[in-house]
């Protein structure tokens, strides 16, 4: 099966399991009291089943010719997979409550849809038909053919009725030219052919074009099965035999009545392979369901009788289930199937019986305290993360999982690549689904850093902002106003301009475009002053301070700082630059900052430890010189 | 509840057309003949030895399959793909890739075969992602804009591309989407559900722009914006948690929430909850409200969605979900010839094919 197969199953898959979950989750809440294993459960099982089971299907199955071949002995079906045919017999024993009673009979089906799976090696009558229907078109008269009566004896034995009597028609006795002479050996094998038609079968139902009478109790049936025996005997014990002249024709319908007798040797000369007789055995032998017990035992007794050179995976784990054994089941499914197998099987196999699923379900000390199927399931899911496609879906097997699921899922997020940001926005909505916002905002801080070293700051800022970490986009507004503080070219200020309005909007300490602005204007008046370049530029430079030191928006973390910067001013040698009011306010701003450090969220500014005092004492001077001067 | 497509009087048909590699992006190639018709699709496999490709499929109407005409595999994944029609009835692809460069096919009309190729390399265009390409009516000239805040304008001279650097923020702006509302304007979104007016005759900066701030503590990504031709004043952004809104220049402080967080109250649901990938007009879809058609009316558009939506939103409308699907919708196309037919593509490596009545 090829990649792109597995993750269509994948992803298929992915639905019905959920589902499954879900109904769990509400069964079990809903009645804490009694099981949750109500009458209902199994239709719920059933119907995962069936979602699954079409999945497995290939897609390319091929139209039907529109003009039948009536050489065709065997019917073009789609070409079958192994996946199916195990997930198949599992539905069979463990899911399908309903046709317990008819067992045998979907065995019989499950053989014909799968029977050229079973052996690469060993023949087996699917082969045989088609190696027979390629000579078909070469023999001139069939009931010739040794291989004719070879191959019909073998498709009876497995219950292709529909097979056998399409064969049967084909014998020379039905030729028009040959009716005349062959009247009574046409008579036989017609009689044998509606025989065939009429076996009774314990089943509600047949496909169209298959053949047999359907019962559905077992009293009905056994009537039935009387007659029907009684009418073989009758032919078998009949006059006609001896007038057919044909001696092929008399050995193989003779051979074939006593296969419908049920005679184990005829059975085993007909079949192949040890399951082909034991299906042999459920259509003829004993057509009763029986206890799994015996069941085993009787397959026990058909391999000793055909014995098998290599066993075929299919066959292991048809024995396991036969077997009633869940660990060999587990075993099977794992190393010829594959984590998937084994992850969605559990379903089917936990409700199969109580005892299976107390093994399935308690949670086991050596396994880290988590049960078979929790590991089971993290192991599929480890699978789906190592793929770049599948990852996406690892999380619904990692959140059904109780004890390690959550960590696991934490982990998996974390390890995808932030860089592309088409992933991170799918990271963060799974987060988002599962409520997980601690990784959430770990991994939007992890990106809005890597943006930020990269050259993109305004998406760093975003992220930042997103995950909401204060500390760095402080710490980046602190360098944005320092930035600004030192070049004041119209150029860069500009582009800086679209940062502030991204950041402005939501970080408290960022201040806005309004701030940026008077900020600006303060140090390039700073900067005259301390060129020396014109006499009013300490006024402008006052007047600028002040305006900013009113303004709402700045923001407070930046008065120390600021007022920092123009001690130079404060402390202006000629004359007091700041009057009284004006000393008054900013005096009072230094108040506010002493009871703004209590507080715990309180940012300090990166300044020397003597700057607060040196600015209230540059204040205080002033003040005093200014109340002089009034 | 948003009215589910499905339960409508005349159910729009439904086929999935699975892929066996991911698809980036779909787009439906401009129509040249009444018999065939095209698609192109940005795929992904990273088993293959080129991993990126881009490829025109033929559509078989009949049986719905897809099957690949020709292929040309660009230097990296692409990252942004259109189609548009260059005069004289040539098909063009336009597609920007995660390296930075810029690709432009023409097609052959008759059998769909890619007959040549321009492309800008990726150091001079830009530096990381493509972000966003879009192709001006009528094929003369491309914006591009990228993560790292350029806004690129290539045109096709002779035969090459030539660009030109409208506008580079340094990385201090980054830009995820574009699209040109007239020969001289385009719009661009961005972070923060910012959306910036451009204008060819104004170089130098944006000439307007939104900072959508309605929402306050929920910010999030413009993904992808459409303006009608009958309503060039108006754009529509659809970006993070669901948002769809229109923006009109004329009441430039008020723009018009049509789905997201901030609509529940009216009555009316949001369609959905997460990153809005992609949206477009939709001309199929008549409008409820005959009766007021004035221009500053938003039309009905469609949205797809990271959590598997793809709906038609109007405004003051319930939306109608069209697909509801348990993986994302990474991208749909609205064919223009005929916009009963929408094509989508979906995460789990699939096509999708809605056919509305």
């Amino acid at each position: 099966m090829s990649d792109a197969q597995f993750r269509r199953i994948a992803y298929g898959s992915v639905s019905p399991f959920a589902l499954l979950q879900s109904r769990r989750n509400s069964a079990v809440s809903l009645s804490k009291i009694s099981s949750p294993y109500h009458v209902e459960w199994w239709e719920y099982v059933m119907e995962y089943s069936k979602d699954i089971n079409s999945l497995l299907s290939d897609p390319k199955s091929l139209t039907s010719p529109a003009i039948e071949d009536p050489k065709a002995v065997l019917q073009k079906a789609e070409e079958p997979i192994c996946l199916k045919a195990a997930w198949d017999v599992m539905e069979i024993f463990y899911a399908d409550k309903q046709s317990q009673s008819w067992l045998p009979e979907r065995l019989v089906d499950w053989l014909a849809a799968y029977n050229g799976l079973l052996s690469s090696t060993q023949a087996t009558i699917h082969s045989q038909l088609i190696s027979f229907q390629k000579e078909l078109v070469t023999l001139q008269v069939i009931e010739d053919s040794p291989k004719y009566w070879e191959v019909l004896s073998a498709a009876l034995a497995v219950g292709w009725l529909d097979v056998v009597v399409k064969m049967l028609r084909l014998h020379g006795s039905y030729q028009l030219d040959q009716i005349g002479n062959r009247e009574t050996e046409n008579g036989l094998v017609e009689a044998v052919a509606v025989l065939i038609s009429k076996m009774p079968r314990l089943r509600p139902e047949l496909q169209a074009g298959t053949l047999g009478e359907c019962h559905r109790a077992k009293p009905d049936f056994i009537k039935a099965w009387e007659k029907w025996r009684a009418h073989i005997t009758k032919l078998d014990c009949s006059a006609y035999w001896v007038r057919c002249d044909h001696d092929q024709t008399r050995k193989g319908l003779r051979n074939m009545l006593q296969i419908m007798l049920g005679n184990t040797n005829s059975l085993c000369t007909a079949t192949c392979h040890w399951m082909e007789l034991y299906i042999a055995h459920f259509l003829y032998i004993r057509p009763f369901t029986v206890g799994l017990e015996s069941m085993y035992s009787l397959a026990r007794k058909c391999m000793q009788l055909k014995p098998m050179t290599i066993s075929h995976r299919l066959i292991q784990l048809l024995l396991g289930i036969i077997g009633d054994n869940t660990e060999v089941v587990l075993a099977e499914c794992s190393r010829a199937f594959g984590p998937w197998m084994v992850a969605h099987a559990i379903e089917l196999l936990a409700s199969g019986s109580d005892q299976a699923e107390t093994l399935l379900r308690e949670e086991h000390y050596n396994l880290g305290g988590i049960s078979i199927e929790e590991l089971h399931r993290l192991v599929y899911a480890q699978v789906l993360s190592s793929d770049a496609l599948t990852w996406q879906i690892a999380p619904i097997y990692l959140t059904s999982c109780i004890k390690q699921g959550m960590g696991l899922l934490e982990i998996l997020l974390s390890k995808q690549p932030v860089q592309d940001v088409q992933i991170l926005l799918k990271v963060i909505e799974i987060c988002r689904l599962y409520e997980l916002d601690s990784v959430s905002s770990n991994i939007m801080k992890i990106a809005g850093v890597y943006h930020w070293k990269h050259g993109r700051k305004g998406s760093g800022v975003f992220w930042l902002q997103q995950a909401r970490d204060e500390v760095r986009l402080n710490r980046i507004a602190q360098q944005l106003f320092d930035f600004v503080g030192q070049s004041i070219s119209d150029e860069s200020f500009k582009q800086w301009e679209g940062l502030i309005e991204l950041l402005g909007s939501e970080s408290k300490t960022a201040g806005g475009l309004e701030f940026l602005h008077k900020y600006r204007d303060f140090k390039k008046s700073l900067k005259q002053v301390n060129d020396g370049k014109t006499t009013d530029a300490a006024q402008q430079a006052v007047e600028s301070l002040i305006s900013l030191m009113k303004n709402p928006s700045t923001p407070q973390q930046f008065w120390l700082p600021i007022l920092y910067d123009s001690l130079k001013l404060l402390s202006c040698q000629e004359r007091p630059l700041l009057n009284v009011s004006e000393t008054n306010l900013l005096l009072n701003k230094l108040q506010e900052l002493s009871m703004a450090k209590l507080r715990p969220d309180f940012i300090e500014a990166d300044l020397p430890p003597q700057a607060l005092g040196s600015v209230r004492l540059a204040l205080a001077t002033n003040l005093g010189r200014a109340i002089v001067e009034e | 509840m948003a009215v589910i497509g499905t339960a409508l009087p005349d159910p729009p048909r439904i086929h999935r057309i699975p892929q066996s590699k991911y698809v980036d992006a779909v787009r439906w190639l401009p129509q040249f003949s009444a018999f065939d018709r095209f698609v192109v699709l940005a795929l992904f496999d990273s088993s293959s030895d080129s991993p990126s490709s881009i490829e025109i499929h033929s559509l078989d109407t009949q049986a719905v399959t897809l099957s690949s005409q020709s292929t040309w595999a660009p230097p990296s994944r692409v990252s942004s793909l259109k189609t548009s029609q260059l005069p004289g009835r040539k098909p063009l692809i336009a597609a920007g890739t995660v390296s930075g460069s810029l690709h432009l096919l023409l097609a052959n009309s008759v059998d769909a075969s890619l007959e040549s190729e321009f492309s800008v390399s990726e150091e001079e265009l830009h530096v990381g992602r493509v972000s966003c390409v879009d192709v001006m009516e009528g094929g003369g000239e491309f914006v591009s804009v990228g993560e790292d805040g350029r806004v690129n304008l290539v045109s096709v001279a002779g035969s090459e591309l030539s660009f030109r650097r409208f506008f580079d923020s340094q990385g201090l702006v980054s830009y995820t989407s574009a699209k040109w509302a007239s020969p001289a304007e385009f719009v661009t979104g961005g972070y923060g559900f910012s959306l910036q007016w451009w204008d060819q005759r104004k170089p130098g900066g944006v000439a307007s722009q939104l900072k959508g701030n309605w929402a306050q503590r929920m910010s999030g990504i413009v993904q992808s914006i459409d303006i009608h031709p009958s309503r060039k004043h108006t754009c529509l952004a659809g970006g993070s948690l669901g948002t769809v809104f229109a923006w009109d220049l004329r009441w430039q402080q008020q723009p018009i929430i049509l789905s997201g967080i901030g609509v529940g109250e009216d009555g009316t649901h949001p369609a959905c909850e997460s990153e809005v990938w992609e949206v477009q007009y939709d001309r199929h879809t008549k409008s409820t409200n005959t009766g007021n058609i004035s221009s500053s009316r938003v039309l009905p558009a469609m949205i797809c969605s990271e959590d598997g939506i793809l709906a038609v939103v109007e405004q003051d409308a319930e939306p109608i979900e069209l697909l509801a699907e348990p993986c994302a919708i990474n991208s749909f196309d609205i064919d223009r010839e005929n916009p009963s037919d929408v094509i989508c593509s979906l995460e789990w490596e699939s096509i999708v094919l809605l056919t509305r009545p």
